[in-house]
């Protein structure tokens, strides 16, 4: 074991000072919630999240493997995502999907 | 369970359940936190959730013998067993094949024909980290830089804390134990915390992703089949790509340990921007470089003992950073890169001050630290020396022809990637002061909108953080 000394200065590694700075400084921190506020915004954005990125639940639910009631699930999926294309929901997905895909297919994208 | 799924979404919201029906029972909320924290981690592979017990009752146990022992002695003894088991445990995991592989084909060198055999384990996803954990947390003690942890839920959620446990940041006992001592009463930072994880989410599964699959790989791949101008771009994908994949993961994992009522220290400041490689450290994987600072270069004598010993020290320091990142020589040879750099960089400082002053000084040399650290990335991204070789002697041909194979959208990609760079120092502030205008149920629509939108600009499917298999 070496010798253990902190009575050094001027280190090429980062600077003391910042092995201890928050991450998210005080001015960012003034916008506050509780608990009960982040668990509703959670699940608000979550259900939001499932109205319109409801054309990957499918493909995700076809990787749950050792999750009970999987097929379940994957019916109930399809289901939500037919009823999102009924009404529209998936269409801005679809969109943006087709147009990186054009844009890509035009020699936009990188190496082959 | 990566942080840009459904599943951890799902996960994340059981939890943050969990926290709001305990809330005000902070004991009750930490074990919740350690359940979650082992099967976060088991969904990786549930063997290793004994390893991760072991390492933490191995500190714990340390850290009261330590506290307990009644010579300095006894102490350093404890301190030197727990170090070296932890030591032995990332050795037998993490090194041991390539120690056995080096051997063998050093003993073929000699013409011996006998091998040792491999052990052929799997990387146990994070040792890295709470091994780290771990030997800072007994050395703290040992130094009396932090309490003795009596709480064994403490110490089990200390080390296996789920945002920071498979890729960090490194978080000190001295940082985070504190918080572990009486529940915060503060707001949660939750306008901050959207602002984190949606950029986190946009580096990682527009900028990353897109870099990898359809620049990086292939011309790291066959660089033979590229011109020079065509692998410089492959280069500078790559430098913006692994930035935007670890510091995306670890704003990530700050702002839902954010959400969860905890502090983490910022690990990464706007790395290519830096002036000096010096400076680069400083912003790069803050949490490791200063682990190594305090843990590795100042015990090995630091600046303390004259030129020679200081640049040696720096040669270990980073040779031993860049192996801790993966068994292999060229994470050796990245480890040389910069350890070398950094004592060049010391040598020529009375010439060159160890800031420029004029502003093109600094844009000049903001571009030569930017090349330097791209040149040891070719070192750490390829799959071995021979292919380094290659692709470096690549960089020199082709040039009359220009770019070839690389479309305008990379380039817009990495231009992106760089333009991060160079956002005001306080973007965190600005952006949360804007988002936190919003009603919180309008800040989660807001976050599903965007996070949707993100989901369906990415390509299709998650590519594993790189940092997981450090």
């Amino acid at each position: 074991m070496v010798a253990i000394d902190r009575s050094l200065v001027g280190s090429e590694l980062a600077a003391a000072g910042a092995t201890n700075a928050d991450a998210i400084p005080a001015a960012a921190r003034r916008a506050g919630a509780s608990p009960g506020q982040v668990l509703a915004l959670t699940v608000i954005g979550t259900l939001v999240l499932g109205l319109f990125a409801s054309r990957d639940l499918p493909s995700w639910t076809e990787r749950l493997e050792d999750v009970p009631f999987a097929p379940t699930i994957r019916v109930a999926a399809a289901q939500w995502d037919a009823a999102m294309e009924r009404i529209g929901f998936t269409r801005p997905h679809e969109a943006i999907r087709e147009e990186i895909r054009a844009l890509l297919d035009r020699g936009w994208g990188a190496a082959e | 369970m990566l942080f840009p799924t459904f599943d951890f979404l799902l996960f994340f919201v059981a939890v943050a359940a969990a926290m709001t029906a305990l809330d005000g029972r902070f004991l009750a909320k930490k074990i919740v936190l350690v359940i979650a924290s082992y099967f976060f981690y088991a969904q990786w592979d549930w063997r290793f959730c004994f390893l991760l017990a072991f390492s933490t009752a191995v500190s714990y146990g340390a850290g009261r013998a330590i506290a307990a022992a009644p010579g300095a002695r006894r102490r350093r003894a404890v301190l030197t067993a727990a170090v070296t088991v932890h030591l032995l445990l990332l050795g037998a995991f993490k090194y041991f094949d390539f120690f056995v592989l080096s051997t063998n084909q050093f003993a073929h060198l000699l013409g011996l024909q006998h091998e040792l055999p491999f052990l052929e384990v799997i990387l146990p996803v994070g040792i890295s980290f709470f091994t780290f954990h771990g030997i800072s947390y007994v050395t703290d003690v040992y130094r009396g830089d932090v309490e003795v942890c009596r709480q064994p839920v403490d110490m089990a959620l200390y080390m296996s804390f789920f945002p920071q446990l498979v890729a960090g940041p490194i978080v000190r006992a001295a940082y985070f134990l504190p918080q572990l001592q009486r529940e915060s009463r503060e707001p949660i930072p939750v306008a901050a915390a959207l602002v984190l994880i949606l950029g986190g989410l946009f580096k990682k599964v527009v900028l990353a992703n897109y870099l990898a699959t359809g620049l990086v790989d292939p011309v790291f791949a066959a660089p033979t089949g590229y011109s020079g101008p065509d692998l410089l771009l492959g280069v500078y994908g790559y430098a913006v790509q692994i930035y935007c994949d670890f510091s995306a993961y670890t704003d990530i994992a700050i702002a839902v340990a954010a959400l969860l009522g905890f502090r983490f220290p910022r690990n990464f400041n706007q790395p290519y921007r830096a002036q000096r490689l010096r400076e680069f450290w400083q912003r790069w994987h803050i949490s490791l470089s200063s682990w190594l600072r305090d843990y590795l270069y100042k015990p090995l004598g630091g600046n303390r003992h004259g030129r020679a010993k200081t640049y040696r020290n720096l040669m270990i320091t980073m040779l031993l950073g860049g192996i801790w990142h993966g068994a292999g020589w060229k994470f050796v040879m990245w480890g040389a890169l910069h350890g070398g750099g950094l004592a060049a960089e010391r040598i020529v400082e009375p010439w060159i001050g160890r800031r420029p002053r004029t502003s093109a000084g600094k844009a000049l040399s903001t571009i030569l630290v930017f090349h330097f650290v791209c040149l040891a990335w070719v070192f750490f991204r390829a799959e071995d020396f021979d292919i380094a070789w290659v692709y470096l002697g690549g960089l020199g041909s082709g040039w009359q022809n220009g770019l070839q194979q690389v479309g305008p959208f990379a380039v817009m990609l990495i231009a992106l990637g760089l333009a991060t760079q160079f956002t005001p120092p306080d973007w965190l502030e600005r952006a949360s002061a804007i988002i936190g205008r919003l009603p919180y149920w309008g800040m989660g629509a807001m976050a599903g909108i965007v996070v949707a939108l993100i989901n369906a600009l990415g390509p299709e499917g998650v590519a594993p953080f790189i940092y997981f298999r450090f």
